[in-house]
């Protein structure tokens, strides 16, 4: 492929966007997390639990993202597999400071990663372990070894310590979430 | 497949003794986020505490005063924003309030002077020469002139005693009693109080003088569980059984235990719409039946002391276990835990399956209440509102139809049928030709019903597949197609002309073909056309008419087929 399809294809990569979904459960700070990538004129002073879900636009890295934020209230966990089909890339949001709940985000990632919709596909995984600044917070390693993330083998991940409140974490993240996204999807597209 | 995730909790620290109903489970911050709140009855050195636990984090540790008896979280008003809860903590005959963990009201029970007549017989009571049978005697008839109530619990049991247990007692007594102190035997908000003896279940209400006996049970109680759907008892059993008894008292159903039951807890799954008791066995299972079926065994490798099933932390579901070991364990049930026979691979008994089991029917609110006595009240001038509102419901539901009719009804006489297009395509060589009319409604708002179209034909000509077709409705701008065969007609003897029609380009009156739209309920048409019909070319003329034709003409030129 010759230097200027790959420039022509980069470019039309950076208009077109790129579905990634918000999941994680509920409290973990999904929304908060999507409200500090936000211009800072719109940013909202409180978020309110989400009902159903809410789509978001940001850009990084080149990329534009078409974000859903998803509820994670235990009800509305049914609903997550609906968008797992057009999904390029998932942020997980783990609340590192709720020791206790934590067996339940692995279970439900556990769910995540053995849906047929997800399972096998090459879907970059960003896991944001949030609230890092709050009193007991685990560190992302820890947080790592609860989700028994070393046994994921489909998907590349990434997990990085995050404070929504402040945004402390989250460019990071987002950076990789668009380089995996960049140079994972260039190359499957012509072959 | 398990139904639960287990919580890992740090062991080293945590060693608690304690009753069933010395655990509570509160929202201790108002932040929807509950804490386990514990009363501990200490251990050796160390004195009674309580222990605030978040999740499996212990956060606090506040020595109390006595053992405790019993611990409830509740709060003082329901109105926004909530004031912080308060935690209660029953001692055997006070109650001491906490709120943010300091104590901040002290309550203790009325004890009440005794009786003077009660006071005077103890005073005999303890003096050696009385302590013979026959003195004894009248004493305790005295005693027993007095109402059973008023009297100490002392005298109580004494009066329970045989004479010869009575004279041994009072040879061991030192201290008379001097004032009657109320004891605390269980601490809860719940309406509906049960609290247990030795083998009998009593029920106890606001303002009854006393326990009513609800039933009595062959073996010691374990404990006691009251199901809030439809009030049933559960009850556990030294003889390793699991009754069920209605809130009237009649025993309804009772299995047998593989092994001895030592505690139980309900497990309310709201979403699922089970409440489940969850029963721990000596040899460490835990079963969680529903009604008499078991759903689920769940092995905890250790003697459970003490379990509690409620919303902790931010988690609704979690199964609380303290070990006899002093450990805490936390089960989270799962998001996709099934309890149902199917899932849980039970079979049905057929006894099981008639509906033994209530319906969970939500009890009627306030509002319900209250608007069936409204709707008693003003049941004439309800029935006339609301005979008035679907008599105007009707009377719009005729406006709109009405109106639609008229504006659908394209009379001719009336208006000008120029929203009204039909056209007529005609294909093929014949003798069998395709017509297709086309009727197309150009109007922007009309639509047209009851429309049919009718072929005006010589019968002798031609044949008309379909001469009558109906049409369905035409919306707005809307455009059918309505594609017809029309065979043409030869008799028997052809007329030569017919052949010569391709060249002079002539059909003649018979190959005309009337089309007319006529409308329902209309006498004469809404739009007439014509359409020449192309004369069929020779040679697909029929050939055995042709013969026939081509006979007779031979007559006079014999060789003209031929020829051709
Ligand atoms: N201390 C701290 N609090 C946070 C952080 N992120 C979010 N929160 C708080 O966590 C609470 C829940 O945040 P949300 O963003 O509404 O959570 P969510 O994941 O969108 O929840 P649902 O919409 O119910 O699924 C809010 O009160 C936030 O202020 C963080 O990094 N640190
Ligand atoms: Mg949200």
């Amino acid at each position: 492929m010759g230097l200027l399809d790959k420039l022509s294809v980069w470019l039309g990569r950076g208009k077109a966007e790129v579905t990634v979904l918000v999941l994680g459960l509920d409290n973990s700070g999904k929304s908060t997390l999507l409200n500090a990538l936000r211009a800072p004129e719109q940013r909202v002073a409180h978020t309110t639990p989400t009902v159903a879900q809410q789509q978001e636009h940001f850009q990084s890295g080149g990329v534009s993202f078409s974000a859903w934020d998803v509820s994670g209230a235990p009800r509305h966990r049914a609903l997550w597999e609906r968008h797992y089909r057009r999904a390029h890339a998932v942020i997980f949001v783990v609340d590192s400071a709720d020791h206790l709940r934590l067996v339940v985000a692995r279970e439900e990632m556990e769910l995540l990663l053995a849906h047929p919709d997800m399972f096998g596909r090459r879907v970059p995984l960003l896991i944001f372990a949030n609230k890092s600044d709050a009193a007991h917070a685990l560190a992302p390693m820890q947080v790592a070894a609860a989700l028994c993330l070393e046994r994921i083998t489909d998907k590349p991940w990434h997990i990085c310590a995050s404070c929504a409140l402040s945004g402390a974490g989250i460019a990071d993240g987002v950076t990789w979430l668009a380089r995996q996204l960049r140079d994972g999807l260039v190359p499957t597209q012509h072959t | 497949m398990t139904r639960w995730l287990d919580v890992e909790v740090g062991t080293d620290d945590i060693d608690l003794i304690t009753l069933p109903s010395n655990l509570a489970l509160v929202d201790l911050q108002n932040d929807n986020e509950f804490k386990l709140v514990v009363g501990d009855l200490g251990r050796g050195e160390e004195g009674p505490k309580l222990k605030v636990f978040k999740g499996a984090m212990q956060i606090s540790d506040t020595i109390l005063p006595d053992l405790p008896l019993g611990v409830v979280g509740f709060s003082i008003n329901e109105s926004m924003p909530r004031s912080v809860p308060l935690i209660a903590v029953a001692y055997s005959s006070c109650v001491y309030m906490y709120r943010n963990l300091k104590i901040f009201y002290k309550y203790y029970l009325p004890s009440s002077e005794l009786n003077m007549c009660e006071i005077e017989v103890w005073k005999q009571l303890t003096n050696p020469s009385y302590h013979n049978i026959e003195s004894l005697q009248s004493l305790t008839d005295s005693l027993g002139a007095i109402p059973h109530k008023l009297l100490s619990p002392q005298s109580q049991n004494l009066l329970d005693l045989t004479p010869d247990q009575q004279l041994e007692y009072l040879e061991n007594i030192t201290d008379v009693p001097s004032k009657k102190n109320a004891e605390i035997v269980c601490i809860t908000t719940l309406k509906l109080h049960s609290i247990e003896r030795e083998k009998s279940v009593c029920i106890l209400k606001r303002d009854w003088p006393e326990g009513r006996i609800l039933f009595n049970t062959d073996e010691h109680i374990i404990a006691v569980e009251v199901v809030t759907a439809d009030n049933s008892v559960m009850v556990i059993c030294a003889d390793n059984t699991l009754a069920c008894y209605s809130k009237k008292g009649k025993k309804q159903w009772c299995l047998t235990l593989e092994h001895r039951p030592v505690a139980m807890t309900l497990v309310p799954v709201l979403h699922l719409g089970v409440t489940l008791t969850a029963v721990a066995l000596a040899t460490g299972h835990v079963h969680l039946y529903d009604g008499k079926a078991r759903r689920d065994t769940i092995f905890v490798r250790d003697l459970v002391s003490v379990m509690k099933f409620g919303q902790l932390g931010q988690e609704e579901h979690v199964l609380i276990i303290v070990t006899g070991g002093g450990n805490l364990m936390l089960k989270i049930l799962k998001r996709t835990a099934d309890f149902s026979a199917h899932a849980a691979g039970v079979q049905l008994s057929p006894h099981a399956a008639g509906g033994q089991r209530p319906w969970l029917i939500p009890k009627k609110s306030k509002l319900f209440l209250e608007q069936s006595v409204r709707e008693r009240e003003n049941a004439v001038s309800m029935h006339q509102t609301f005979q008035h509102e679907l008599n105007r419901l009707r009377l719009l539901a005729a406006k709109t139809l009405l109106e639609a009719h008229v504006k659908s009804d394209n009379s001719i006489g009336i208006g000008p049928m120029d929203s009204l297009r039909l056209t007529a395509e005609v294909e093929g060589l014949g003798p069998v030709f395709r017509v297709t009319l086309i009727i197309e409604n150009t109007s922007k708002e009309k639509a047209v019903i009851g429309l049919a179209i009718l072929f005006h034909v010589h019968t002798i000509n031609y044949k008309v597949s379909n001469p009558y077709i109906k049409v369905p409705l035409l919306s707005p701008g809307g455009k059918l197609k309505f594609p017809t065969k029309i065979e043409e007609v030869f008799d028997d003897q052809i007329n030569p002309d017919v052949l010569f029609r391709p060249v002079t380009g002539q059909g003649g009156e018979r190959s005309l073909v009337k089309v007319l739209l006529v409308k329902e309920g209309k006498t004469t048409p809404i739009l007439a056309a014509t359409v020449q019909m192309p004369p069929t070319d020779p040679m697909m003329l029929p050939f055995d008419k042709m013969q026939a034709a081509a006979g007779l003409e031979s007559n006079e030129d014999s060789n003209w087929f031929t020829k051709t």
